[in-house]
């Protein structure tokens, strides 16, 4: 049985994709080792968009247009989802993009298994405002993920009883952040919400740090990690930053432990870190297949409404469910502090958060026509 | 008749058919990878019109794609659900290119902008509109129902739907009927240009990249005829961008990246830029090798096997495929017919000289285009460049029929005072008058269409142009009328002993006919005022002579002036004569006055002297 | 305002211009001494990173890397020249499509080997109180770096024999052969010189940003922008277009954002061309 993966292996994109390669591999092993799924192997056709816009329609006609491919999982960036969209939509396949992103897509064809702003940012927020300070300053990157994220941190803010002393919007490409570092202690905020994305804005932690900020205005972020800031960072200017994700390598469930043994034999002990991307495409492939398992068939139609039969699955992150009429899954979300080596150490968990913001504007089980992205009017 | 290549009508329909045809016979996965190589195509064609037609190297030229996809997208989203169609969409997003190529090239051109800086604006205007709508993310950024999407992109643009606006809901194209579309589409704006390329205007664009200056001084407007190029090929690229939003159904800002700007030139490159096939060949051949590699061929060597691709193209096949393929024909057409071979020149064989032109034929020619004379006044004539007074208050009138010579040792402003007349930089001071008209801030090919004409010390041609070619710009650029310009052409080759060397290139030619045909072309352009800087340049004594007896064929129906250092040129002339020395007249009067001035020879020998002390 | 604000500040900007001379000065050499566009500039700029990386995880202090990248990179730079630059010479746009295939490969090359993530090497030195503010003495160090870049630069080409041929190679090739110059092996030193100076600028870079294969990518443009804004005059013209630009985008984005900040920077660039076609230095009749 054939399915699709379309993901970036070159390009500057690669730094996502890669893990999520690898799990995607992982992910189909394990399936195919079970005896693959309705006893049929499963083969996959993967493509290397390398980080390219117009390859991902390129790709994702063509295994559109395959009538033998089942199911289609991929795309990072925003933009690369958006991409692959109008063609499954109009092709009528059955599409997961596995990565945490800025929320909002309503599409019947599409399954969105990442966590979204509000499901980090509602347990991170109050958090912070009890433990470290109500000030808070928030730098984002200036795409739609960070300024959606920071409408959110206004919100949460407002409700929770925080105040927002600044707020800036990072371009992308910048790695030079001399005048924010400056306006930064102009404000003298207690939390420092980063939603910095990338590769360049790493530059800023150093920078930061280098500054010598980083005792004074304690950092948190829903960002930080995925990019293995952590990892790329030296203890002295990572450590005791606050994340939160549904998932870390150093959580501490039976089904995590046997997750990171099994990546650590295929991949190597000496693997940099398992980050949540790998969690939840292993989470999208599972739930394919037990939503495969549970129509009897692999047509498209049949499998969506096996998906929003409500599924529910003990992921590496502990049990997720999936929420049908919005299409996104009910996460958990840990609260956790980089250590003195480059990893994580977990303070606090919570359990089953469901994405609020789809739920208000979506719904797909009495509007199965829509096929859409809502962006909220924060 | 001028014989120019025509681009033959039946091998392109030929070649639509067969690319048409395709549609009924590979799968629709293989059609939809066609249809985008061929919209990147028609991207690059737009590059090979304005840089290997016009040259103007425009390194943004995906800007205009853009503009055209993203208009196809908000003229689209809005109007399919009125009109029922979006070929308008399809239209509105070509025009778009072309409004922005409009704008940005009067910006550039009557600003004057050197190549280098055209090609750094362009990619700088490019990328600020990455950045710009990279940075419309907020739902406030929507133009009716159609949300920019900032970096995500602009998604629910809707496919090509054919049909008559307003009558209803036409035909959705599927990725069969698109393919069509965008073949009708490719092949249809590959007629228009190579059509374009040999129309009067497409010579003259071609005639721009090859010498602008030349070409102002025929006395056409040049920064009209790149703005206009330029709008044409913004037109094409916004068509490509429009299709593109119709491919992909999708569009976002990495359309206006440098990763983009960097492959349209990369494609053309590939494929060979002085052919217009090439852009074609080119993009499908590096989006085929990325495409295919992507599909597990190549894994993570897929970046190393195209970078080292373009290496290799760039070091072995510098004109691209469409070089290589032209070269393989001429390899295998070769033994079957080898066209005879010109033979070459030897130095001065067709100059006036040797041939034996009377003067009178050229007096003829000139007087044939036009009878009016005009004379030419400046009144205290000065510049400066920085605080160096090249020109210092020069007040001469030459009547309208006559010679006049202009002599004076190096630096004494002769130079100054020619580019002052034909306009290449204005006066700081003082006045020119053409027939009593105030002809002081006129624009160069102003000044040439009032009748000056000028022939420059080294001799500015077309290298890249036959003979004929070369002297036809010249007349057209009096007529503006083809059957016109074609009649004088060959009268003036016959009349002036090239007719044997029409369909060479002018680089071809030996130095003595380059100055030749230089001569030719200023009497083409039919001239009322004629300034001829050191015409005996590089001559032989007796080729010299002769041609002092058609300069004086000449005066009796134009007023010319003459830049000379021969001395035995001047004298043969026998034409009145003023020195110029540190920008000022020196002397006025005839040879033998001049002959007898002390101070003449002071300043002649003076700096001799001053030269040969230096030296010691 | 306060003056231990104004003095922050003023290194802020400061240190923005430096890094824009830093990362600017090979390809000032290359494009304004050889007339070649060099896409791979960023390239060569990341692979200096990448050598203070493997220079710091073998144990060494970043001053050896900032020894070693230059020398490093200068080799690759020189291997380049004589491998594929030197076939095209007066190409001006073909060494473009060249350089870029060479960045394609070099990007991957270093990914297949180092892997995609973002790595770094922690920043040096500590930080300044100045009144109410702190400074990163790295910072001023960039500083330091990019002024002392420019005198050696400028004195390698003013007082040096290689200078001096150098000079005579771009200005008038033929003439500089006719005299005895081999201008293949001067050309090649100049490029040499620009890779090793890129090599430099990325590892000076590598203790304040990510380094990532990509890295280059996000220098490349402004580092442009900033070399043809400059003018005829590399080294003093790329110097005072890096002051103007960087200054200007500094201090656009202290009082606004970020993203006004890198537009100011490209207005001002395209407003200064305009009225100044040949660059700032245009009219300055100096070459260096």
């Amino acid at each position: 049985m054939k399915v699709g993966s379309i993901l970036d292996q070159t390009g500057p994109i690669n730094i996502y994709g890669l893990p999520m390669i690898d799990a995607t591999t992982f992910a189909l092993e394990d399936l195919n080792e079970q005896g693959g799924v309705l006893g049929r192997r499963l083969e996959l056709q993967f493509f290397d968009a390398q980080s390219t816009n117009e390859k991902y329609t390129e790709f994702a006609t063509q295994l559109a247009l395959d009538d033998e491919v089942v199911v289609i999982m991929g795309g990072i960036t925003s933009a690369s989802r958006e991409a692959i969209r109008p063609i499954i939509d109009q092709h009528r396949k059955l599409y997961f993009y596995n990565e945490q992103y800025e929320g909002g897509v309503c599409d019947k064809f599409t399954f969105c298994t990442g966590v979204v702003p509000s499901q980090q940012l509602r347990t991170l927020i109050p958090w912070a405002i009890q433990n470290i300070g109500p000030k808070f300053y928030t730098a984002a990157a200036d795409y739609n993920y960070g300024q959606i994220s920071a409408a959110w941190v206004r919100k949460i803010l407002e409700e929770e009883g925080g105040e927002l002393v600044g707020q800036e919007f990072i371009p992308l490409e910048v790695a030079e952040f001399g005048p924010t570092i400056d306006k930064v202690q102009r404000a003298r905020p207690d939390v420092f919400m980063s939603l910095l994305v990338g590769g360049n804005h790493i530059a800023f932690y150093r920078q930061f740090a280098a500054a010598g900020l980083k005792d004074e205005i304690k950092i948190v972020s829903p960002t930080f990690g995925l990019g293995n800031e952590h990892i790329v960072l030296d203890p002295s200017e990572g450590q005791g930053i606050i994340v939160v994700y549904p998932y870390f390598q150093e959580l501490d469930n039976p089904t995590n432990r046997e997750f990171v043994d099994r990546w650590h034999q295929r991949f190597g002990e000496d693997y940099p870190y398992i980050t949540d991307s790998a969690n939840v495409v292993w989470t999208g492939w599972h739930l394919w297949a037990m939503a495969v398992e549970k129509a009897g068939t692999f047509e498209t139609d049949a499998v969506i409404r096996a998906l929003e039969s409500g599924l529910e699955f003990e992921a590496p992150e502990g049990n997720v469910r999936l929420d049908p009429p919005t299409h996104h899954l009910w996460h958990n979300a840990h609260i956790a502090q980089v250590n003195d080596r480059h990893g994580f150490e977990i303070i606090q968990s919570f359990e089953n958060i469901p994405p609020e913001f789809e739920q208000e504007v979506c719904n797909l089980i009495e509007n199965p026509d829509t096929f859409t992205q809502y962006t909220p009017e924060l | 008749m001028t014989r120019l290549p025509r681009s033959a009508p039946v091998p392109l329909a030929a070649t639509g058919l067969a690319l048409a045809s395709l549609a009924f016979l590979v799968e629709d996965v293989w059609l939809v990878k066609f249809s985008s190589w061929l919209i990147f195509g028609t991207l690059a064609l737009s590059l090979a019109f304005i840089w290997g037609r016009g040259g103007i190297f425009s390194f943004g030229q995906n800007a205009f794609f853009g503009i055209g996809a993203y208009l196809y997208g908000i003229a689209a989203i809005n109007l399919v659900h009125s009109t029922g169609e979006t070929v308008t969409a399809f239209l509105i997003g070509g025009l778009g290119g072309a409004l922005m190529a409009l704008i940005l090239g009067y910006f550039m051109f009557y600003g004057r902008l050197g190549d280098v800086y055209v090609a750094i604006i362009t990619l700088a205007v490019t990328l600020v509109l990455f950045t710009v709508m990279a940075g419309t993310a907020g739902p406030q950024y929507r133009v009716g129902e159609a949300r920019l999407g900032g970096y995500n992109g602009m998604t629910g643009i809707p496919p090509i739907v054919v049909g008559i606006p307003f009558q209803g809901d036409g035909i959705r194209l599927t990725p069969q009927t698109m393919y069509l579309f965008v073949v009708v589409m490719a092949v249809t704006l590959f007629a228009a240009v190579s059509r374009l390329s040999q129309q009067p205007f497409g010579r003259v664009v071609i005639a721009v990249r090859e010498n602008e200056l030349r070409t102002e001084l025929l006395g056409y407007d040049i920064r009209r005829y790149k703005l206009l190029a330029f709008t044409f090929g913004g037109a094409i690229a916004g068509l490509a961008g429009s299709a593109f939003a119709a491919w992909g159904l999708f569009v976002n800002p990495a359309v206006f990246g440098l990763r983009q700007a960097a492959l349209v030139v990369i494609w053309l490159l590939v494929g060979g830029q002085a052919s217009l096939i090439g852009p074609f060949l080119g993009a499908a051949l590096v989006e085929w090798i990325s495409s295919t590699l992507a599909g597990g061929v190549g894994g993570d060597e897929t970046p190393i096997i195209l970078g080292i691709t373009l290496v290799l193209v760039v070091l072995l096949l510098p004109h691209g495929l469409a070089g290589l393929l032209r070269l393989m024909w001429e390899r295998l057409t070769r033994s079957t017919r080898r066209a005879p071979r010109v033979p070459e020149g030897k130095p001065g064989e067709t100059s006036p000289a040797s041939q034996k032109i009377p003067s009178a034929i050229l007096t003829q020619l000139l007087q044939n285009a036009r009878t009016d004379a005009a004379t030419l006044e400046v009144r205290g004539l000065a510049k400066s460049f920085g605080g160096v007074q090249a020109l210092d208050d020069v007040t001469l009138s030459f009547p309208a029929r006559g010679i006049r010579c202009l002599i004076g040792p190096n630096g004494a402003g002769k130079s100054t005072f020619f580019n002052l007349l034909i306009g290449r930089f204005p006066p700081s001071r003082g006045r020119i008058y053409l027939e009593g008209r105030d002809i002081t801030r006129l624009h160069p090919h102003r000044r040439a269409q009032q009748g000056i004409g000028i022939k420059l010390q080294v001799p500015s041609l077309y290298p890249g142009l036959s003979v004929r070619e070369n002297v036809w710009l010249a007349s057209f650029a009096v007529s503006r009328n083809v059957p016109d310009a074609n009649r004088r052409t060959e009268e003036m080759l016959g009349g002036t002993g090239l007719a044997h060397r029409a369909d060479e290139l002018a680089a071809n030619l030996s130095h003595g006919e380059q100055q030749w045909l230089e001569i030719t072309m200023v009497l083409a352009a039919a001239p009322r005022v004629i300034l001829l800087d050191e015409p005996s340049a590089g001559m032989t004594r007796e080729e010299t002579l002769r041609t002092a007896d058609i300069v004086r064929g000449l005066g009796e129906v134009a007023s010319v002036i003459v830049v000379e250092h021969d001395m035995e040129f001047v004298r043969h002339l026998g034409a009145p004569i003023t020195m110029f020395h540190q920008g000022r007249i020196f002397v006025e009067g005839t040879l033998e006055e001049l002959r007898r001035d002390q101070r003449v020879l002071d300043v002649y020998l003076g700096r001799e002297r001053a030269r040969r002390v230096a030296v010691e | 305002m306060e003056p231990d604000l104004v003095v922050r500040q003023a290194v802020t900007v400061l240190s923005t211009v430096a890094v824009l001379v830093i990362v600017s000065v090979g390809l000032a050499v290359i494009f304004g001494v050889m007339r070649i566009i060099n896409l791979a500039h960023g390239e060569f700029l990341m692979l200096g990173a990448y050598s203070v990386l493997v220079i710091s995880r073998a144990g060494a202090p970043l001053w050896a890397g900032l020894m070693v990248a230059p020398v490093a990179v200068g080799l690759i730079g020189l291997a380049v020249e004589r491998l594929v630059i030197r076939f095209l010479y007066g190409r001006l746009i073909a060494t473009m499509l060249a350089t870029w295939g060479l960045s394609l490969v070099l990007v991957q090359l270093v990914v297949m080997i180092f892997g995609p993530a973002t790595q770094g090497v922690p920043t040096p030195l500590g930080s300044l109180r100045v009144g109410g503010y702190r400074i990163s003495e790295y910072s001023l160090a960039l500083i330091g770096f990019a002024i002392g870049l420019l005198v050696a630069t400028y004195s390698l080409f003013t007082r040096t024999r290689y200078g001096l041929l150098a000079r005579a190679a771009s200005q008038n090739p033929l003439m500089a052969q006719a005299l005895g110059v081999n201008t293949g092996r001067t050309n090649a030193a100049t490029f040499a010189l620009g890779a090793a100076l890129a090599g430099l600028a990325g590892a000076m870079l590598a203790p304040v940003v990510g380094v990532v294969p990509s890295m280059g990518q996000a220098f490349i443009a402004r580092a442009f922008m900033t070399v043809i804004v400059g003018g005829p005059a590399v080294l003093t013209g790329m110097g005072s277009a890096a002051a103007l630009l960087g200054g200007a985008e500094s201090l656009v984005s202290q009082a606004s954002t970020a993203f006004l900040g890198q537009a100011a920077l490209l207005l001002l660039a395209v407003i200064l061309l305009r009225i100044m076609p040949q660059g700032l230095s245009g009219s300055w009749g100096r070459r260096l």
